[in-house]
């Protein structure tokens, strides 16, 4: 079965699935989009599009196979790790394996929206708002889902609610200090082996160091982790994917604010 | 003994799902009834189990678990008995998408009616809103006690209440058609998806008569029908203390014909409350 990846800058869970992709070695084709264009909308070949048009991760990689669109990195890396027949990026002890889906959704659910609110105003707002008002609608008229469009719309009107950026601040913070607490008996990887959680992570973290850098002075084991994570071949050859200088800096759309329960 | 228990509420959403996984995989556990409503949730005794004061948990030996679909995941792994996920890559792939859009985005939605017309009303029919308060400020979570101040106040905007009514149909819409395609939620293979989708979607004929029926969701009827007619699921229901956990009976029923959105949940919820009939 060929897969084919597409897959925006190596950042946030582009990075991460990109990064899980080396790891695992899984034959998939990888093509390059421009997530900030809307080319995520437009993929072609896809019978079943479900999951990218309604997909909780926004502007996420989608990988396509037998016409499934595919989406959610941290799903992804599992399905790579498992593609492989079982490539180390899971724990098999049940108990251990719980505690890092456990961490996965923290990151997702808190860590992840709060980056991406952050990210995309200070680097996607006004490279979107600076899109003429044809082009903007032909992009948006391609999204299928209210909330993603409507995230799109408030981004390019520049619509910024600061109770949202305050509390996006205090939850990066927390997952800095998350981090430290995780590492402070010394191990080498959030989860003692090296895992998932280490790549989903990393792809949400390591653009917030130069956003909010006062969240890691205090937190030296993080910064150590970042650059050991960074180190790792697989997330070396993901980065090297970047056709951009700074693809920590590449931020489109992504998961919503939790609005309730 | 069983070195297993399980901290539940009722049979129906987030408690439900590791019951009726622990009941699929013929998993002995203690089972130990966490009423929501008398706030036991959130006493030291249970607080000692889980800080953070949601339910469901679970104990295993001295393990602590918490979140629903996680604990499942864990249950399914940890214990023999029938596998709860399919052997093929893309099929667990699809399980574990399905279950976090339900998890974060469709329940969420469907919760947010079932605090409005069911939680808040009851905790106040029970308690008085004086003795609520005192309740509500012992809650850890400080998104949980937005929540139960909503619920308890009745402050949910009418922005809100149509945006979460707006996905419930999507979410129903989108069920519809995947259920179109396999024999289960996610694949042709019974699955944690299937247990989780159950909780979610087992009293839409009721709540959401005018979406959810057998004449325009044949296929989640079917699907429905299927789950309730395990022997798991009616053991599993028979541990509901609330009219909330009978409504599954509907189920029961060979042919459920569309009603007008007005005859859905908020109006049978109400007049269930005006005769006190829901919490025993």
């Amino acid at each position: 079965m060929s897969m084919i990846l597409y897959h925006g800058e190596p950042n946030g869970p582009s990075l991460a699935v990109l990064a899980a992709l080396a790891e695992t070695g899984v034959a998939v084709e990888c093509r390059p989009i421009d997530l900030l264009a809307g080319e995520r909308h437009t993929l072609p070949g896809i019978d079943h599009p479900l999951a990218r048009d309604m997909g909780l991760e926004g502007e996420g990689p989608v990988l396509v196979a037998a016409g499934e669109a595919m989406t959610e990195s941290v799903f992804l890396a599992q399905f790579l790790d498992e593609t492989a027949g079982g490539a180390g990026l899971q724990p098999t002890d049940p108990y251990a394996h719980w505690d890092m889906m456990m961490w996965c959704r923290q990151i997702t659910e808190r860590l992840a929206p709060a980056a991406s609110l952050l990210g995309n105003l200070a680097n996607a707002q006004g490279p979107l708002a600076a899109v003429d008002n044809t082009k903007f609608a032909a992009i948006t008229g391609a999204i299928v889902n209210d909330d993603l469009r409507a995230r799109w719309q408030a981004l390019h009107d520049d619509q910024v609610d600061a109770a949202q950026v305050a509390d996006s601040e205090t939850k990066v913070d927390q997952a800095v200090e998350r981090c430290e607490a995780k590492l402070a008996d010394g191990r080498d990887w959030l989860m003692g082996e090296f895992s998932i959680a280490d790549l989903e992570t990393y792809g949400w973290l390591a653009g917030m160091a130069s956003l909010r850098p006062a969240a890691f002075a205090a937190a030296p084991r993080t910064v150590a982790w970042l650059a050991r994570v960074k180190a790792r071949p697989s997330v070396a050859a993901a980065l090297a994917r970047a056709t951009t200088a700074e693809p920590l800096r590449a931020w489109a759309p992504g998961p919503e604010i939790n609005r309730w329960g | 003994m069983s070195d297993i228990t399980l901290y539940h509420w009722e049979p129906n959403a987030n408690s439900g799902k590791p019951m009726l996984a622990l009941m699929e995989k013929g998993v002995e556990f203690s089972s130990h009834y966490i009423d929501m409503l008398q706030f036991d949730q959130h006493k030291p005794e249970y607080l000692a189990i889980n800080p953070q004061g949601t339910i469901p948990a679970m104990t295993h030996g001295s393990r602590v678990l918490t979140e629903s679909t996680a604990i499942m995941e864990y249950v399914n792994e940890e214990f023999a008995g029938p596998e709860l996920m399919p052997a093929d890559a893309q099929d667990r792939w699809r399980v574990r998408w399905w279950m976090k859009f339900m998890d974060q985005w469709l329940a969420p939605s469907f919760s947010m009616f079932g605090w409005k017309f069911f939680v808040g009303p009851n905790a106040v029919a029970a308690h008085g809103k004086d003795k609520l308060e005192e309740a509500i400020a012992r809650i850890p979570l400080p998104e949980r006690q937005i929540a139960w101040r909503k619920a308890v106040y009745g402050l949910f905007s009418e922005a809100e209440m149509a945006e979460s009514g707006r996905r419930i149909g999507v979410g129903i819409r989108m069920l519809e058609q995947e259920l179109g395609q396999h024999q289960w939620l996610a694949s042709d293979t019974y699955s944690l998806a299937d247990v989780n989708g159950f909780n979610l979607a087992y009293a839409m004929p009721l709540s959401q008569p005018h979406l959810a029926n057998d004449e325009v969701t044949p296929n989640i009827m079917r699907w429905l029908r299927a789950i309730y007619a395990r022997p798991a699921t009616r053991a599993c229901w028979k541990l509901g203390r609330t009219h909330m956990a009978s409504r599954v009976a509907i189920l029961e029923q060979d042919y459920i014909a569309p009603k007008d959105e007005s005859e859905g949940i908020s109006s049978g919820i109400r007049s269930e409350l005006d005769s006190g009939a829901l919490s025993r």
